[in-house]
């Protein structure tokens, strides 16, 4: 897609809106922000409806519209996979984590570890990994604001970089975890209105008969699907375990993002918690299935209409679409509705990144320093990671979705496992899961700073065994599915093999279970270890297996098959 | 007393882990299991020569009997378990942890 040649007025006004609005509700919220409490967990206060509004502008960055449907279009039903795993994810979440967190009280996911676990060193550890893991997932989010700014408002992409960056940094700094909230319940309304309605336009446009509902209104246009993109439907793109890695890292991934995390403690309870999750998993879908819908229809236009859209312009699909067949007041509201999902993305890492450096780290290692003190500190280190994040997306290292997916790779090894185990099993201890969790998250950011920073061949990484059978179309997604099972296996046979944790840290497990007695049995049991470490094993040596027949098509950038191998 | 606390307790830990084997297999085991079962689901055709650089000599198309609503069915069971599927999975789980949690409370 060619930059506009001039401002796109209208749609620079929608936009601007959205981005005024976005402060006028923090300058609002900032009344409701008295303690620390009030600034990082907005009081435990949050409902329900509220708190599932905002996990789904969480949830949908700014890739929704400007990656995921370049993916669809070039026929990889992996893409499809791995966004349907990432909605299934939440409930995954919330069965796991969710509720027993908001019980334990804690403020961060890094707090809650070192709690747990009674170790200051866990929480630096933690607070790192925290540090990585959000600035991967951030790194493009910014950038994609600047790149809507310029294809589709004609402003160049430095502006809309500083200007998104400065508006995020401003409310999130004004209004603490109160301004987040309410921004992101704000910037889920305009994200599933500016989506829904204009993708309808345009599937009634392209004659789809289902086009009221778009996310299952698309069936009669498969033939012409499979017709211009004939292996789009095919699994078998990809090795078999690839799918179990997705699974492993977006299921313990979105336990271990503590911007994900972190939203659960804002809730009044834990019935509260629960319930916002199912709220947020219907609309995460929704939007998703709508996406999917907008990449069926792309194809369908090109191959129906017989219009050849550059690849390099699969990205912006979204609104060509739009514009082409839905005009530009619908565009108008697409391009607004973007900016909101990038807004909501950074602002939710932006908080727990200002949390993680002042509450957990400065706070721990200066625990006589009061509650007033931090929270002024918190504004100073919150405006500070704002301002670095602007400087650091002016050059990302790599777009979006790549990044996002070893940040999820990471934060499952070294912050989900420790989590689900923290919860569900008592003997867990500080030995076992400072052995998990360094050795699980190094596997996968070393596997990042070779294959995804390097850009090393995956099959060429100094990695032990294993590297042989990273190979194959998205080969490196492989790193995932042994990082997390060793991070699985070495907390629970290190546990084991040393001292349980005593028994008022045991106790913490009952009480985040809602019980009001301890019982030593309870979620003390055998069983759910051995299945673990019988399960992380059989996930690794699956990766052994070769698919009978099989010679994987070659993706772009992909050079290693089956047959290279052999 | 107690006994109703184990009763609670053994409620509490079969409905999660059956709530979550059911997202997982929507989260990465059912495409795995459609990897492996390939030719239940496809035909395997000569690839138009235009596409045989991209794909090999042979394509893999979805059996058309297999449709629902005119998706492929594993497609269609991917998106609806993953969504719809995953949604009604977690509402049933709170209801069942609200009725848990009074029983706590009482």
């Amino acid at each position: 897609m060619e930059p506009r040649g001039e401002v796109f007025v209208l749609g620079l006004i929608l936009s601007v809106i959205v981005l005024i609005i976005s402060v006028m509700i923090s300058v609002w919220a900032r009344r409701l922000t008295r303690n620390l409490g009030d600034y990082y967990v907005a009081g435990r206060s949050i409902g329900a409806l509220n708190n599932g509004l905002a996990m789904v502008s969480l949830a949908l960055s700014l890739i929704t519209f400007i990656g995921l449907t370049a993916l669809i279009i070039e026929g990889l039903y992996v893409a499809v996979a791995v966004y349907a795993s990432f909605t299934a994810a939440f409930i995954g979440l919330m069965v796991l984590a969710a509720p027993y967190l908001r019980r334990h009280k804690s403020f961060t996911t890094m707090a809650f570890i070192s709690e747990r676990y009674d170790s200051k060193t866990l929480r630096y550890i933690s607070v790192i990994v925290m540090m990585i893991v959000s600035v991967l997932y951030l790194a493009g989010n910014l950038k994609g604001i600047g790149i809507v700014f310029f294809f589709l408002l004609g402003v160049p992409e430095v502006v809309g970089i500083v200007v998104g960056g400065l508006v995020v940094t401003l409310y999130v700094t004004l209004g603490g975890m109160y301004g987040v909230t309410y921004n992101q319940t704000f910037q889920t309304i305009v994200l599933l209105f500016c989506l829904m309605f204009p993708v309808a336009i345009v599937m009634r446009a392209l004659g789809a008969s289902g086009w009221v509902f778009p996310p299952f209104g698309y069936g009669d246009m498969v033939p012409q699907m499979t017709e211009a993109v004939p292996h789009y439907f095919w699994a078998m793109v990809t090795h078999p375990v690839v799918y179990i890695a997705i699974f492993l890292g977006s299921f313990f991934g979105i336990i271990g993002l503590p911007h994900f995390v972190m939203r659960f403690f804002t809730v009044r309870d834990a019935r509260e918690a629960r319930w916002s999750t199912v709220i947020c998993v219907f609309l995460v879908g929704l939007v998703n299935t709508t996406v999917y819908a907008t990449g069926f229809a792309a194809v369908y236009y090109m191959q129906a209409e017989g219009v050849d859209i550059p690849s390099a312009a699969y990205d912006y699909v979204v609104f060509i679409l739009v514009e082409t067949l839905a005009g530009d007041s619908w565009l108008a509201l697409a391009v607004a509705g973007s900016v909101a999902a990038g807004l909501s993305t950074v602002s939710g890492l932006l908080m727990i990144m200002g949390a993680g450096l002042i509450h957990d780290l400065y706070g721990t290692i200066k625990p006589e320093v009061d509650d007033e003190k931090k929270l002024k500190l918190s504004y100073g280190a919150m405006f500070f990671v704002g301002i670095a994040v602007i400087i650091f997306s002016l050059d990302p290292p790599e777009f979006i979705l790549e990044a996002i997916m070893w940040s999820f790779g990471i934060a499952a090894a070294g912050l989900g496992v420790p989590i689900v185990l923290g919860i569900w099993w008592k003997r867990t201890n500080k030995y076992g899961v400072g052995a998990g969790m360094v050795v699980g998250s190094l596997i996968a950011f070393i596997g990042w700073i070779m294959i995804g920073y390097m850009g090393m061949d995956p099959v060429d990484i100094p990695f032990p065994f294993f590297a042989n059978y990273f190979y194959g179309p998205l080969g490196w997604i492989k790193v995932i599915a042994v990082a997390v099972p060793i991070s699985f296996i070495l907390t629970i046979v290190v546990s084991w093999l040393t001292p349980p944790p005593p028994e008022e840290l045991q106790r913490q497990v009952d009480e985040m279970h809602g019980w009001s007695d301890v019982d030593p049995k309870r979620y003390n049991s055998k069983i759910l270890p051995v299945v673990i470490i019988i399960l992380s094993i059989f996930i690794m040596y699956f990766m052994t297996y070769e698919p009978e027949g099989t010679d994987f098509p070659r993706l772009e950038g992909q050079e290693h098959t089956l047959r290279d191998r052999d | 007393m107690a006994n109703d606390s184990r009763r609670s307790y053994k409620l509490e830990v079969w409905v999660t882990a059956i709530c979550f084997i059911i997202v997982a297999v929507t989260g990465g085991f059912f495409s795995s299991i459609v990897v492996i079962m390939n030719e239940t689901f496809f035909n395997q055709v000569p690839t138009p020569e235009g596409l045989v650089n991209s794909y090999g000599e042979t394509m893999f198309v979805f059996k058309e009997h297999l449709a629902v609503w005119g998706f492929p069915l594993h497609y269609f069971l991917l998106i609806f378990l993953s969504w719809i599927g995953a949604t009604l999975v977690g509402a049933i789980w709170c209801l069942v942890m609200d009725r848990l949690e009074e029983k706590q409370r009482a």
